[in-house]
């Protein structure tokens, strides 16, 4: 009882003119940084950071909490519409939601990103204010190898999805793994394949392989096919946007699996939204109701990374609050935030400036809530957008792909490398190879390789840890199965095909 | 944290081309400063050298009669911004916050920039840094600490920022002179690397008290031992490594350069409205906060030996001579 009117006297202050402009202008450019392909998240939050030095604590808190929130949902819209993802957490979207919109359903996949994105959220930040005390030890339990064994899971657990093959798979990841190589290692500061070239020097920029694979891949693909692909008829008279409560119903257990899988990833210091996107997709795929039709372009597809990525911004602020640990890369820049205050998150703020606290705590729950009013009015003109000429679409596709290449680092090689990254995205889809698995490779290989390296520096080499603590050892027991159940099911086909006549293999997931 | 830092620059320097085509008009030069002065922080908002640019820009305002914005240009240890400062007219119109960890560069190969390329206006502020471990570590004492390394040469975990860095060469010095041979393990980030000994997967951390002061003040991390010739205030129990025989110490120190070739009355103008913000109350207070060196200040002329001499010191622990 205590808690809720602590809570209930925060949302007076986040009401107030001030703060409630601060938490718009937030959301506003939260959903902007989301949709730009070339800025991450975290790059957003760190350049408004400034801005917040002349306000108050909480004002300034409050703008950036925003920003973090609809951050992890506005790049759903792009990813969704056009095939360009705005953020890394945004690629499993691709599979299931542009495939949705594709069939003509784009403004019911925007329906269920909206549930999920504030439903996930809406849980994810009742759990942050109810055991923020509790959970935060789980951010104390992980180290570099479980960092390890989640981020090898994500791509074991996905990679295992492309039924068709997993060889082909395999295959396509390794390779994104060797570009994630390039540049400096993190480490050792080793040159690796830069070939004497400054520019390589600093390595491959993931959003440049992910804008040119899937934005530039798709304008080639529909380029070939003379932008005569379907037409999205029903867009016009779109009624239904969101989904019914019994088609809600249907797959809850698909949202409370990935809500919550979501947060504890936040949780976590070595892993943020975008590893939770993966993961929980990943998830879905081995043990959803549905697991068979997974990237067809259902609407579990897009439940579990949406509500599992907005879910992680509550878990990543449940150390923050509880002892002064960011549980990712936005949340570390909101401690940066607080000690230019001269206040330092923890055991004693909790204690002692709870009102501070109970204010953002409330601003999570405002700023999800006003994400999902502003987002359900954008669905319908947006959708719009798509009954303009495929060609003109795909132009103003392209110039969101090249300015979002660009302003990585201002570099005009970055150009070239997203166009041969865009060749390759199209000739992949072309020869029916499996382009998700480099995607993730890039996105997520730095990430595996430091916290591999740390492991082996840490624990003398020895490889045995990854499996002998109690929960990288569980992670690396599922990452075996994930991999090893889709060759036992090849298996049991190939010697009795008859079986297996009824439940046809996809060919469409990742 | 900060992966795709030139993002960061890219649409900063968007923001800046804006702000400067609208501010164009050239100002008649006479005395210095005439226009305002550029702070130049070569890491990302909200860190430590961050903090003390927007601080000192606060204070040294009023002195100097014009502004001092900041930007930041954040990027390899602080090499990116440096390449800027170097790149900019040697008119004292830019500066740059330089701190321990960039100057650790330079002991290292292929520097891009030599010592002599800069000139220090002032040393703002020293943090000495320290060995910590968690409230309930096994290690009450460094005394406890030295002999369980000495006992199991290479068990012992150390979670510091990384290879190369000030952190590495200190752990050398430790090994080379005290025989204290332990595992570095960096972590990049400073979340991971608290998380670290806080949940018990590494033993100690070599980190600056005025970083962690939350965990300190809260009593979940402690020191064993401060590294050069003080005792910190609050902590007086704990050794400092001169008194163990330790010669090297690499306090993390934060400096504000120019260009060499600054002309030298600019230099002095400068040096001299820092030294009256050193005075200021609020500034002495921000030193005692983050558990600096109360004289930590050094002005134009003292602290071009200081940095030479820190330079020294970090290529013989590196060394380990």
């Amino acid at each position: 009882m205590d808690t809720l009117l602590q809570l209930g006297h925060g949302l007076l202050v986040c009401l107030q003119p001030f703060n409630l402009s601060m938490l718009m202008i937030g959301i506003a450019l939260g959903m902007l940084v989301g949709v730009l392909p070339g800025l991450t998240l975290v790059m957003g939050v760190i350049l408004v950071l400034p801005f917040t030095y002349q306000m108050d604590v909480a004002s300034g808190i409050i703008l950036l909490t925003a920003m973090y929130v609809a951050g992890t949902y506005g790049g759903a819209f792009t990813a969704i519409l056009f095939g360009i993802p705005g953020e890394p957490i945004d690629v499993p979207l691709l599979w299931d939601g542009y495939k949705m919109a594709r069939a003509g359903q784009p403004a019911e996949a925007l329906g269920w990103t909206l549930i999920a994105a504030g439903g996930g959220g809406i849980i994810s930040a009742i759990i942050m204010v109810a055991l923020t005390e509790p959970l935060a030890e789980v951010a104390l339990k992980f180290s570099s190898p479980e960092y390890f064994a989640v981020i090898l899971f994500g791509l074991a657990s996905v990679v295992a999805l492309a039924q068709s093959s997993l060889a082909n798979a395999l295959i396509s990841l390794c390779l994104g793994l060797v570009i994630a190589t390039v540049g400096t290692d993190t480490t050792y500061g080793t040159s690796r394949f830069t070939f004497g070239l400054p520019i390589l020097e600093d390595g491959i920029e993931f959003l440049v392989v992910m804008v040119g694979a899937y934005g530039v891949g798709e304008v080639l693909a529909r380029l070939e096919r003379g932008y005569a692909g379907a037409p999205v008829t029903q867009t016009a008279t779109a009624r239904t946007e969101l989904p019914s409560w019994r088609q809600f119903a249907a797959i809850k257990w698909t949202f409370i699996r990935s809500t919550l899988l979501g947060n504890i990833i936040g949780i976590i210091p070595g892993a943020g939204a975008t590893v939770a996107s993966f993961v929980s997709y990943g998830v879905e795929g081995q043990v959803g109701r549905r697991k068979a039709q997974l990237g067809t372009g259902i609407p579990e597809g897009i439940v579990a990374p949406q509500s599992a990525a907005t879910a992680s911004v509550g878990g990543a602020m449940i150390p923050l609050f509880a002892i002064g640990i960011p549980g990712s890369g936005a949340t570390a820049v909101i401690l940066g935030a607080f000690m230019l205050k001269g206040i330092q998150p923890g055991p004693q703020v909790l204690l002692h400036s709870g009102e501070l606290i109970y204010a953002i705590f409330a601003s999570v729950f405002l700023g999800i809530f006003i994400m999902c009013v502003l987002g359900y009015f954008a669905i319908r003109p947006l959708v719009r957008i798509l009954d303009f000429p495929e060609a003109v679409v795909s132009s103003f596709v392209m110039v969101f792909c090249f300015i979002g290449a660009f302003s990585i680092r201002s570099s005009v090689v970055d150009l070239w490398l997203m166009i041969a990254f865009g060749l390759v995205g199209y000739l992949f889809d072309r020869l029916r190879f499996p382009i998700a698995p480099l995607v993730l490779g890039v996105i997520l290989g730095p990430l595996a390789e430091e916290s591999f390296l740390n492991t082996m520096i840490s624990f003398g080499n020895d490889w045995t840890v990854f499996f002998t603590r109690p929960i990288s050892g569980t992670l690396m027991a599922l990452t075996c199965l994930a991999l090893v159940l889709p060759l036992l099911g090849a298996l049991r086909h190939w010697l009795w095909p008859h079986d297996f006549e009824e439940t046809p293999h996809s060919q469409g997931s990742p | 944290m900060f992966r795709h830092p030139r993002t960061a620059i890219a649409w900063g320097g968007a923001l800046l081309a804006a702000a400067a085509l609208a501010g164009a008009p050239a100002v008649a030069q006479d005395k210095y400063p005439s226009r305002p002065i550029e702070l130049i922080v070569p890491f990302g908002p909200g860190g430590g050298a961050d903090q003390l640019a927007r601080l000192t820009a606060k204070l040294v305002e009023p002195v100097i009669g014009q502004g001092v914005p900041v930007i930041n240009v954040p990027g390899a240890t602080g090499a990116t911004g440096m390449a800027k400062l170097i790149a900019a007219p040697a008119d004292g119109y830019s500066a740059a916050i330089y701190i321990a960890d960039t100057h650790a560069l330079l002991a290292g190969p292929d520097p891009r920039w030599k010592v002599e390329d800069l000139k220090p206006l002032a040393v703002m502020i020293q943090q000495p840094s320290a060995i910590l471990v968690a409230k309930d570590s096994p290690y009450k004492t460094w005394a406890d600490f030295e002999k369980a390394a000495k006992d199991n040469p290479g068990k012992l975990k150390v979670a510091t920022v990384g290879f190369g860095s000030v952190d590495d060469f200190t752990l050398k010095h430790l090994e080379v002179k005290g025989g204290v041979k332990v595992v570095q393990v960096p972590f990049s980030k400073p979340n991971e690397r608290y998380v670290s000994i806080l949940g018990g997967h590494a033993d100690a951390l070599y980190e600056q008290p005025g970083d962690v002061a939350q965990f300190l003040k809260s009593g979940e991390m402690r020191p064993i031992l401060i590294f050069g010739d003080k005792r910190l205030d609050g902590f007086k129990d704990v050794p400092a490594s001169a008194e163990l025989g330790y010669t090297v110490s690499l306090p993390q120190f934060r400096s504000i350069v120019v260009r060499s070739d600054t002309p030298a009355a600019e230099i002095k103008t400068l040096s001299d409205a820092l030294t009256k913000v050193a005075e200021n109350p609020e500034y002495k207070k921000f030193l005692e906060d983050s558990y600096a060196d109360p004289d930590s200040f050094m002005p134009a002329d003292k602290s071009a030996g200081f940095l030479a001499r820190q330079l020294d010191d970090m290529k013989k622990a590196a060394t380990g001579s």
